[in-house]
């Protein structure tokens, strides 16, 4: 009797627990929402125009690389469009078409198709695109300037350029609490910090980001913020102010925490969100930039790898 | 399936499967036409070998390929062979499969070489007759003079998720349980037996006779190599942690619990207690014997596959699917899963993002994110110096939780071989 029965035959294991990449980027990019829809009310059309145009050109910048190396397509992952909505969401609203689809050129292109890929890439690529273009169009993301024609019923200066130049004393008319609700000028989806806050709670919670490296990286903004801010309370605003203000928010919850550049290992972990914390305000604090976010997450990127070196002993290896 | 849960913060846990406190009685399924035996021995010489096509074979007879090898089987039913060929098993091992015709159960015939040792139990008999025994227990371990074994562990927990087979045997037959390790004390001169049990199982297995250890729950805690590690970590062990290497000898609960009944009655038991999962999840004990095709209990429990599906033989952690219904039962076959097609989740063709979610449930610390970059890109030997390939355990949990779905196990698997058969052929060619 011949047998035509065909069954499946695999290896094991023959379960799974059903997560997946693609439900991933689709948590994160609904946990982004928090932080964008209130960026899009307080911007109007605008900044909905420049975060679909973002979130496109980089699923295209995919798909034309996809073909190009002949690969099977990968945008359904949804990691592009992730990669798309958190660029557009450091960006201001002004930002012209051209310098959206040039910074998801470099975010998708440079940054992770040409290191190989989804898991490849050595920096977060949305950290690296900004910050190439902040270098190139430096103007285009002077908030100040580039939110002019706006009126807000609250203080329109960029909260960290005031302290910069005139020191905490300056920053005194903002009060936390404006801050927190998003009330200050800046990025479409990095003002709004209840917004951020709420959001990244819920990708730890169902563990889609790793706590260890929020919490670090927040602890290592007060803690460093505190200490110069005792040091010289004229000088240097307190930990409350550098929490909420500039990217460092959407830097704990959604760019430090990016997987392919982020360690895996506990240790290793606390000790790359701290770094990056404390990095941020150093540079804000005596650097020249404005905010230390993006500098100090591309630094903590390149020493990952050293760091993940940090790890408990295989089973069986020595005592 | 156990799926992730909603607030993946937590770590992912397995449950091993604790035996139900009505567990009804295993359901005896019989061999209907024939038998079939795969014995772990290459057929390749045919005029040497022991076996012709038309022999006849008895009840508990010993099916061996060529004189004296140490792999053979045990023929559960009488009959006569009608096939002999070579088999290429799981990871390319080269077997020996034997097909019999079975006898009718009027008129089976019984060997009787054991009946003639079995007053005066010695290790040269058990491992001259019973390592054929269901549960397949392996007394080659006590033959190697330069690395004694210094303590038995008997489990009495099972290996991978869903099973019940080696609880049942604490649970239901602590007795012939404890007349397995009182024979085993005796033919070994080992005092130090140690019985292994799931917590809910302790009070019982404190008749055996042994002293009792608990496990916890989670899978994978019952691995013999994790047993070592932490549950007999007063056991001096010298440092190295490989189980043929530490002193220490393993017998599933069911194989002692064999050995003890072939002792007492001179009787050779070969029905496998295999724990069977149907397509809708149940669970039930069948008692089987060994060499049983998988066609003939499919059909006693009124269970059917379709194109699609899938057959586990062993737990869904660490079995092996098979790709016909003609599959028989082996000693160590402890459970069979039916998986219907919708349930088979589809492995996936992306790079490994570094989630780190392997990372964090490897038993054995092992930096899989790292390995399995050098693994994809066929790099075994860099994988085995400096990324501890060869401390997996093999647990199949990397697979279980990957992001991107990567078989991280299979490669594992297939880099562990291909570097063992690279190292046989220099050694053998040197
Ligand atoms: S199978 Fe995977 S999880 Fe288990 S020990 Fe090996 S590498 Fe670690
Ligand atoms: S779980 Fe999979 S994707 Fe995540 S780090 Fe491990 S191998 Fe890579």
């Amino acid at each position: 009797m011949p047998n035509t029965l065909k069954l499946t035959v695999s290896h094991a294991p023959f379960w799974h627990n059903g997560s997946s990449i693609s439900s991933k980027s689709r948590n994160i990019l609904l946990a982004s929402l928090l932080a964008v829809v209130p960026g899009c009310y307080q911007y109007g059309m605008a900044a909905v125009g420049v975060v679909t145009m973002s979130i496109a050109s980089a699923i295209i910048w995919e798909l034309l690389i996809n073909f190009i190396s002949r690969r099977p397509i990968s945008v359904g992952d949804g990691n592009a469009a992730l990669i798309g909505m958190i660029f557009a969401m450091m960006l201001p609203a002004t930002t012209p078409w051209w310098a959206v689809v040039t910074g998801t050129f470099f975010a998708v292109v440079i940054a992770k198709e040409i290191f190989g890929g989804i898991g490849a890439n050595p920096f977060n690529p949305a950290v690296l695109a900004m910050t190439i273009l902040m270098l190139s169009w430096g103007n285009l993301f002077d908030f100040n300037a580039a939110l002019l024609n706006y009126s807000f019923n609250f203080k329109a200066v960029y909260p960290l350029v005031l302290s910069k130049s005139f020191g905490a004393h300056a920053v005194e008319p903002f009060a936390l609490m404006d801050l927190l609700l998003g009330k200050q000028i800046g990025g479409i989806g990095s003002t709004c910090g209840i917004g951020l806050i709420l959001g990244g709670v819920y990708l730890i919670l169902r563990g889609f980001i790793r706590w260890e490296v929020c919490f670090s990286f927040l602890a290592g903004i007060i803690i460093a913020a505190l200490c110069f801010n005792i040091l010289n309370p004229e000088l240097y605003a307190g930990p409350g102010f550098h929490l909420l203000t500039g990217y460092t928010m959407i830097g704990a919850f959604f760019l430090a925490t990016e997987d392919s550049s982020s360690p895996v290992n506990f240790i290793p972990m606390l000790i790359y969100g701290f770094l990056g914390g404390a990095l941020t305000i150093l540079i804000r604090n005596i650097g020249t930039h404005i905010d230390g976010v993006l500098y100090a997450i591309l630094i903590i990127n390149l020493v990952n790898p050293l760091l993940d070196k940090i790890r408990p002993k295989a089973i069986g290896k020595g005592v | 399936m156990i799926k992730r849960s909603f607030f993946g913060l937590v770590k992912p846990k397995l449950q091993y499967e604790i035996i139900d406190d009505a567990q009804p009685e295993p359901v005896n399924i019989n061999a209907s036409e024939k038998i079939m035996l795969y014995i772990d021995q290459p057929y390749e010489n045919k005029a040497n070998s022991l076996l012709k096509i038309g022999d006849q074979v008895k009840n508990g007879q010993k099916i061996e390929v060529v004189k004296d090898a140490d792999a053979y089987m045990l023929s559960s039913k009488s009959g006569q062979i009608s096939n002999i060929s070579s088999f290429v098993g799981f990871m390319e091992k080269k077997l020996t499969a034997v097909t019999i015709d079975i006898d009718d159960q009027a008129n089976q015939l019984l060997d009787d070489s054991f009946k003639d040792v079995y007053k005066t139990p010695s290790m040269e008999n058990a491992k001259d007759l019973l390592s054929g025994l269901p549960g397949k227990p392996d007394f080659d371990v006590f033959f190697h003079p330069d690395k004694p074994i210094k303590s038995i562990v008997v489990l009495g927990v099972d290996g991978d998720l869903l099973t019940t087979t080696n609880q049942w045997f604490i649970k239901n037959g602590i007795i012939s349980v404890k007349t397995g390790i009182d024979l085993l004390r005796k033919i070994t001169g080992i005092h130090d037996i140690i019985l292994i049990v799931p917590q809910h199982l302790a009070q019982v297995a404190g008749s055996a006779g042994a002293t009792v250890k608990t496990v916890d729950s989670e899978y994978p805690a019952a691995h013999p190599q994790l047993i070592i590690r932490h549950i007999l970590a007063d056991k001096n062990l010298g440092g190295n942690d490989i189980a043929s290497n530490s002193g220490i000898a393993f017998f599933s609960a069911e194989a002692v619990s064999a050995i003890g009944a072939a002792y007492k009655t001179g009787q050779i038991p070969l029905d496998k207690i295999v724990t069977f999962i149907s397509k809708d999840g149940n669970k039930q004990l069948v008692s089987v014997p060994i060499g049983t095709p998988l066609q003939d209990i499919l059909s006693q429990l009124n269970e059917s596959l379709n194109d699609g599906d899938r057959v586990i033989f062993g737990g869904p952690m660490t079995g092996v699917a098979v790709y016909s219904p003609d599959f028989p039962v082996m000693p160590d076959t402890d459970a069979i899963i039916i998986q219907d097609k919708s349930q088979v989740v589809e492995r996936a063709d992306v790079a490994c993002i570094n989630c780190g979610e392997c990372v964090r449930v490897c038993p054995a610390n092992i930096q899989i994110n790292q390995l399995i970059r050098f693994l994809e890109a066929g790099q075994y030997e860099e994988a085995a110096d400096q990324y501890d390939l060869f401390s997996c355990i093999e647990c199949g949990f990397c697979s279980f939780v990957c992001e991107s779905r990567i078989p991280v196990f299979q490669h594992i698997k297939l880099a562990k071989h291909t570097l063992e058969s690279m190292n046989a052929a220099e050694e053998n060619n040197a």
